[in-house]
């Protein structure tokens, strides 16, 4: 048996050795990455390596998923600007375009002496370079009171898929004159701005169907928060009285919430029959890294600026939100961006294909109100100890109507370019 | 054997096919293959089938020189759209060249949806 898989695994080495004509062909088979994840940094990882490297790389996707529905732009599905098909995503044309092999199941852990994966039922992949871009974890302990089984009562919605259902059908719920609130989470998160433009969106789904008399409370964990001068100009503007933000000097700590009575308290006051309560509890890199010995105790994965490779595993590349990419937000921009670097450094290791430095890029627009769209972006280099901005922007607060909708058609664009660039 | 004479074979063909190009198009001024890679940082927005979506316009199958010109103009500040400006801020004259070269050569296709 032993002889025979050999023989096979050299044969097919072989003709695909004299179609293409690869150098790199070796007597054990081509190299093996194994992909974990296929999100914004894991989804664009594959695709890269293998459109890249024509077939000179077995590529491997361990995605549970069928198909991916983005964060991204999920708060415009909120506020009634995109329907749900629209932000969800398959995988299938990694696979007939690309070669990727997809395997449907989760990954339980990795094993790093061996540069192994095991999967959810006991079989391992086996890989010479591993990259994981697994997203967030939330911490369901950090909010007294909400636990996972309250998800669907007072629904995160950080993760998007059914969780960002179960929010749009409770905010179309949300009757004239009635409470919201939002509990915002502490930094270090995933999209820094985007719980305000969730707010933003949620204002405008009420005020747009005669539910002006609502009114969200923002209770913030946080001082100050991303483009915070932007979003408070925009709610004064479009929805006066509809919006409160609350910082941790007013509400004196948030307290607990009961997801049976609706209720939510803080040191300063006790909100009761709540009609939504969006809870987006503290954050940490997904369970796998973790588990992994990957993380340090921040909960997030320390990696080389250079490649994107752990710092405490050059084997291992780790992208996205579980990545500590310095002076990077958390955003879906940034995991692409991180993803096409980790690609191009991990083809060079294993067929010596040509490298370049790494650059990295990010922009995050924050829809606000109909055609009025801010955006926050910067591009970044590898510096010894960390990823540092090179050069940032934001948007200004006298900026004229006109240039507001000219920047919301790029968020339009910008999302048709990411998701093609991901999933075709 | 087999394995020695099929990149001969495979070498031999690509330089057929690319005297065969080279009749029907100049040969681009910048380096195509190091274009490909640059262009990673453009396809997040600017979809190579060379379709339009909202505010993001198409840059496929540009003459060179003027897909050079462009990109100058908000590398040096003189086109104001902040991305552009940041996303071209560090490009060399070579990388430049190298882009117009790649993005140059894409067929513009809007229809195919990528
Ligand atoms: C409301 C909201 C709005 C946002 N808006 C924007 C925006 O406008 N622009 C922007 O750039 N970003 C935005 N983001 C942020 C963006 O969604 C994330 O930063 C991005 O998705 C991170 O990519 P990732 O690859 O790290 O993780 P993800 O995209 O979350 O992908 C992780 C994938 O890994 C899989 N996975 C995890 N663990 C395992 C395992 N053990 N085995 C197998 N599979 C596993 C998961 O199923 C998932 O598909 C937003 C986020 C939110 C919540
Ligand atoms: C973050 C999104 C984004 C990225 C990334 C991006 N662009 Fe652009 N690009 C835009 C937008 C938006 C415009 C329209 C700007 C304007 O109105 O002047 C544009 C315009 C252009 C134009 C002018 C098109 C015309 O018809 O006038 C060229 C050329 C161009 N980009 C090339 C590039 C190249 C090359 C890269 C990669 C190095 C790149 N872009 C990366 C968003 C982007």
């Amino acid at each position: 048996m032993i002889n025979r898989r050999h023989v096979l695994i050299g044969g097919s080495a072989l003709a695909a050795g004299s179609v293409l004509s690869a150098p790199m062909v070796r007597a054990q088979g081509k190299p093996k990455v194994v992909v974990i994840g296929g999100g914004a940094g894991g989804a664009t990882a594959a695709k890269y390596i293998a459109k890249d490297s024509k077939g000179e790389i077995e590529v491997t996707l361990i995605e549970p998923k069928e198909a991916y529905t983005t964060c991204f732009h999920s708060n415009l599905y909120l506020g009634g600007f995109k329907t749900f098909d629209e932000i969800t995503h398959k995988y299938d044309k990694l696979v007939s375009s690309y070669g990727i092999k997809h395997v449907r199941q989760w990954a339980n852990a990795i094993d790093r002496d061996k540069k192994q994966v095991v999967l959810a039922d006991g079989s391992r992949v086996a890989y010479d370079r591993l990259v994981v871009s697994p997203g967030i974890d939330l911490k369901y302990d950090s909010v007294a009171g909400w636990g996972k089984e309250h998800e669907e009562v007072m629904p995160h919605a950080w993760q998007a898929g059914p969780q960002t259902q179960i929010l749009k059908k409770q905010l179309d719920a949300v009757k004239d004159g009635q409470t919201i609130v939002m509990i915002a989470p502490p930094n270090p998160y995933r999209c820094p701005p985007g719980p305000y433009e969730r707010v933003s969106m949620m204002a405008h789904a009420l005020k747009s169907s005669g539910r002006g008399k609502a009114r969200i409370i923002i209770l913030d964990p946080k001082e100050n928060f991303s483009k915070q001068g932007l979003f408070q100009q925009a709610w004064e503007k479009y929805y006066p009285g509809l919006v409160e933000w609350l910082g941790p000097k007013v509400h004196d700590g948030i307290k607990s919430v009961d997801p049976k009575t609706m209720t939510v308290v803080t040191g300063f006051e006790t909100y009761k029959n709540c009609a939504l309560v969006n809870v987006i509890p503290a954050q940490r890199a997904g369970k796998i890294v973790i588990d992994a010995g990957l993380a340090n105790q921040t909960g997030f994965c320390p990696i080389n600026p250079e490649n994107m490779a752990s710092a405490s595993d050059p084997n291992i590349f780790i992208l996205g939100d579980a990545s500590i990419a310095g002076d990077m937000p958390k955003s879906g921009f940034s995991a692409n961006s991180q993803a096409k670097v980790a690609a191009l450094m991990i083809r060079g290791e294993l067929t010596k294909s040509r490298t370049f430095p790494a650059r990295y890029a990010n922009t995050c627009w924050s829809l606000v109100a109909p055609d009025d769209t801010v955006k926050v972006g910067g591009r970044y280099e590898p510096k010894p100890d960390k990823i540092t901005a090179a050069e940032t922007f934001l948007s200004k607060l006298d900026e004229t109507p006109e240039h507001r909708k000219q920047v919301q058609t790029e968020n339009i664009g910008w999302y048709a370019g990411i998701t093609a660039d991901m999933f075709t | 054997m087999k394995i020695i004479a099929a990149p001969a074979i495979a070498s031999a063909a690509a330089m057929f096919t690319f005297g065969a190009l080279a009749q029907d198009k100049p040969k681009p001024k910048g380096d195509v293959a190091f274009g490909e890679y640059l262009s990673s940082l453009c396809v997040t927005c600017h979809l190579p089938s060379g379709k339009a979506v909202g505010g993001i316009p198409p840059i496929v199958a540009w003459p060179e020189d003027q897909f050079v010109a462009v990109v100058n103009s908000y590398r040096w500040k003189e086109r104001d759209n902040e991305v552009m400006q940041t996303v071209t801020a560090q490009l060399s004259d070579d990388e430049i060249a190298a882009l117009a070269a790649y993005f140059g050569g894409l067929p513009n296709q809007p229809e195919v949806a990528k």
